[in-house]
């Protein structure tokens, strides 16, 4: 369900991947996320199904697991999924929520759409994903 | 190959990279970035250096290594040193020449600018990285 | 061994051949020294200063800090020669000057150069190159050519074939009145607008792209400071027009030319008039037949790819000198080049080369003195903060000294840094002088230990660019006593 502008942009005030993002993206960001709630030992996403979005937490936590091991643990202003900027790129880990966790869910299509309008958002992203290839080793994501 | 101005923006007509830039954008693209030609065994990003470019090969060959460990190879229309440029931290990797290399060279500090103002490259760089990533991340598993 | 070319870099290649009694031929197309500074710039002084009062006496080695335009010499009366022929006006040579500084140079130093021979063809023969010229042929083992970039180059953009280019401007007197169109936004299409400002009835400079002002990139980059008054006139509507545009083609209109091409910004194309047209669209390296031979170029300028020694990547044996040196990017930190397609950055160049060619050919070693421990920092911060050759060529010249604990500390010159960092040989280091992209300079210290890449630290900058502060020698000082196991505290 969409949410007030001013609701998301306080959700993300602190996430790193949507810092300085243009106030116009800001609006339509929230014109297409949507409040997602998991119960606890729910699966948010399942490893090797196609991924469609990034989840931001905003309460809650969450563990990463791939096969049996568990990679991370995630909490508020964590996010995952950012690989879905890929087209049919299969999850290559599953999250599954620790306790009752609610997440704003961005779709695949609509975070793409607002790559490509949005510089600052675009550059954020090439840093995260940058950053990521660094610490492979120490921090998986999707 | 020396090119004309012309011969140049062809060729970056050709590469992915830019796949999705008009004529005029090319030659914007051509007219901000300098060539430059190393030649075989020539180290042109080090690892732990400062003041690192961003490099897209126009011709010949590059081998990424890691601790004098070979990782990957890169050829014409694939691109270095932007990770190190957008972290703002010194490359992990040594990028060597394997073959005569003939590249575009853009300076690190422009790089963002270059980038805003031609945001389908950094789209096209976007989805790049993002399949490094992937690549990354699944051979560890 | 043949030296091609009587400018800059063929006078100062020879010289330090001679210096090192290598026997040798200079040839030259040309009728006098001083190659392109014979023809060009037309209407202004030069880009590069020489200071006749700086700040430290001439015939002090930093003094060539503030010398660009004067080439190097082991004997007094032949340094710094520029500085002497200048009227105090400005700090900026005249073209006459410049050249009369170079001819001098050749008298003085007594170099014997065969002038009005022309090099026609190349071939190899066995292990030799046969250089064939107007004067017959001269055989050798190694070639330098410092033929510069002064080929003129125009698109094959039809009707270009009816226009002049740059090189053959004529006297400023024969434009007045004229309605001027110049191809080209660069330092050579300005140079001509800045000259021909007050004869031309209009001038319209054109290329797809807006001009890049050097004053914008806070660098020497793009068109310098002093031909840009075409620009202000461009801004009060003055009768200088800037327009981006791609010239589609030229054509013949009774004495005089129309201009078709395709704005930038789009929309139909455009018909511009003029009496004059002049393609200040660039110049190529005249290298003849060097790439049927093997010698691979690259680029708008055709530049032969080179070695961090300016030996051709592809052809052993045929070097490089003078502007041409410009195609060695060396490490380029933050997009900077250092100053290879200069007087002042190509001297240090052909030095350097010349020493590694004698080495490298002719078995002729350079002294390496011995230094004491107690003696290297003092001289590492001691070039850091007076080395011209450091100064001039910032990231891509540097002081190294080997660090072998058999052989002792030895002084091994100047190397080029790109060389230095990605030898793997015995300890060694290497001390340059670098800036970045907010204009911090500083030095730079490489340290290789026996075997391995070289490492890299910077260490602080000072308000006054002296570095033997006493924080400096203590960061030296622990960077060193690790690769030379205490000797170096």
């Amino acid at each position: 369900m969409p949410l007030e502008t001013k609701q998301v942009a306080s959700a993300l005030a602190h996430v790193p991947l949507f810092e300085g993002i243009s106030d116009e993206s800001m609006a339509r960001l929230s014109a297409v996320t949507g409040e997602l709630d998991f119960e606890a030992g729910q699966f948010i996403v399942l490893q090797g199904q196609v991924g469609t979005g990034l989840y931001v937490i905003l309460d809650g936590s969450a563990r990463v697991v791939r096969g049996s091991d568990e990679l991370a643990v995630l909490g508020p202003t964590d996010f995952f999924g950012e690989l879905s900027v890929i087209d049919q790129m299969p999850r290559n880990a599953s999250v599954q929520a620790i306790e009752p966790t609610r997440c704003l869910a961005l779709a695949s299509w609509d975070l793409l759409d607002l790559l490509e309008s949005d510089p600052k958002l675009a550059l954020n992203m090439m840093r995260v994903l940058a950053s990521r290839v660094r610490q492979h080793g120490e921090l998986h994501r999707h | 190959m020396a090119l004309s101005p012309q011969e140049l923006v062809d060729m970056l007509s050709g590469l992915s990279l830019f796949a999705d830039l008009s004529r005029p954008q090319l030659e914007q693209v051509a007219h901000k970035m300098t060539e430059e030609s190393y030649p075989v065994g020539q180290r042109i990003l080090r690892q732990g250096f400062t003041g690192t470019g961003f490099y897209v090969i126009l011709d010949g060959e590059v081998a990424i290594k890691i601790d004098s460990e070979e990782v990957a190879r890169l050829q014409k229309g694939d691109f270095f040193g932007e990770m190190s440029i957008l972290l703002g931290e010194p490359p992990v990797a040594d990028v060597v020449t394997t073959r005569l290399l003939h590249v575009l060279h853009l300076g690190g500090p422009e790089l963002e600018g270059f980038l805003r103002d031609h945001p389908q490259v950094m789209y096209r760089m976007l989805k790049a990285v993002a399949l490094r990533l992937y690549n990354a991340s699944r051979t560890r598993s | 061994m043949v030296v091609v070319g009587s400018g800059p870099g063929g006078l100062q290649t020879s010289y330090y051949l001679r210096h090192l009694g290598i026997d040798h031929a200079v040839i030259s197309a040309d009728p006098s020294p001083g190659g392109m500074f014979r023809r060009f710039p037309f209407f202004q002084r030069l880009l590069s200063w020489t200071k006749p009062y700086g700040p430290v006496p001439r015939e002090d080695r930093f003094y060539q800090w503030f010398d660009w335009n004067s080439l190097l010499a082991e004997e007094p009366e032949s340094k710094a020669i520029m500085p002497t022929l200048m009227d105090g006006s400005s700090s900026f040579p005249s073209r006459p000057e410049m050249e009369l500084n170079l001819a001098t140079y050749a008298q003085r130093t007594g170099l014997r150069v065969r002038y009005d021979c022309r090099w026609e063809s190349t071939r190899r023969d066995g292990e030799r190159f046969v250089l064939q010229t107007s004067d017959g042929e001269y055989r050798c083992q190694v070639a330098i050519f410092a033929v510069g970039i002064a080929e003129p180059y125009k698109p094959d953009t039809p009707g270009f074939e009816h226009v002049a280019h740059y090189a053959d401007t004529r006297s400023p007197a024969t434009y007045a009145g004229k309605r001027l169109f110049i191809c080209g936004k660069e330092n050579s299409g300005f140079e001509l607008a800045t000259g021909l400002l007050q004869w031309a009835q209009r001038i319209v400079l054109c290329s797809p792209r807006p001009a890049k002002l050097s004053v914008n990139t806070h660098s020497l980059l793009g068109v310098r400071a002093r031909y840009i008054q075409p620009v202000e006139d461009q801004i009060l509507g003055g009768g200088v027009f800037m327009l981006n545009a791609s010239i589609n083609r030229i054509e013949r209109l009774g004495s005089g030319y129309r201009v078709l091409c395709s704005r930038s910004e789009g929309g139909p194309e455009l018909a511009v008039d003029a009496d004059e047209v002049i393609a200040a669209t660039g110049f190529v390296c005249p290298l003849r037949d060097l790439p049927d031979l093997g010698v691979s170029v690259y680029g708008r300028s055709q530049l032969p790819s080179m070695t961090n020694y300016w030996e051709s990547a592809t052809l052993p044996g045929i070097y490089f000198a003078g502007t041409i040196g410009q195609g060695v990017s060396g490490m380029k930190k933050y997009g900077l080049p250092a100053n290879s397609g200069a007087v002042h950055g190509a001297r240090y160049n052909a030095r350097t080369m010349v020493f590694h060619v004698a080495q490298r050919h002719f078995g002729v070693e350079q002294p390496r003195p011995v230094v004491e421990p107690s003696r290297l920092v003092e001289a590492l911060l001691e070039e850091a903060t007076h080395a011209p050759e450091l100064w001039n060529q910032k990231s891509y010249l540097a002081r190294s000294f080997s660090l072998d604990s058999g052989k002792g500390i030895l002084d091994e010159g100047i190397v080029p840094l790109a060389d230095f960092v990605d030898t793997e040989g015995s300890a060694a280091v290497a001390i340059a002088v670098e800036t970045d992209d907010t204009g911090d300079i500083h030095p730079a210290v490489y340290v290789r230990e026996q075997g391995r890449p070289a490492v890299e630290t910077l260490l602080s900058s000072q308000p006054l660019h002296d570095f033997r502060t006493a924080e400096h020698r203590a960061q030296l000082s622990s960077l060193l006593s690790g690769v030379t196991a205490g000797a170096v505290r």
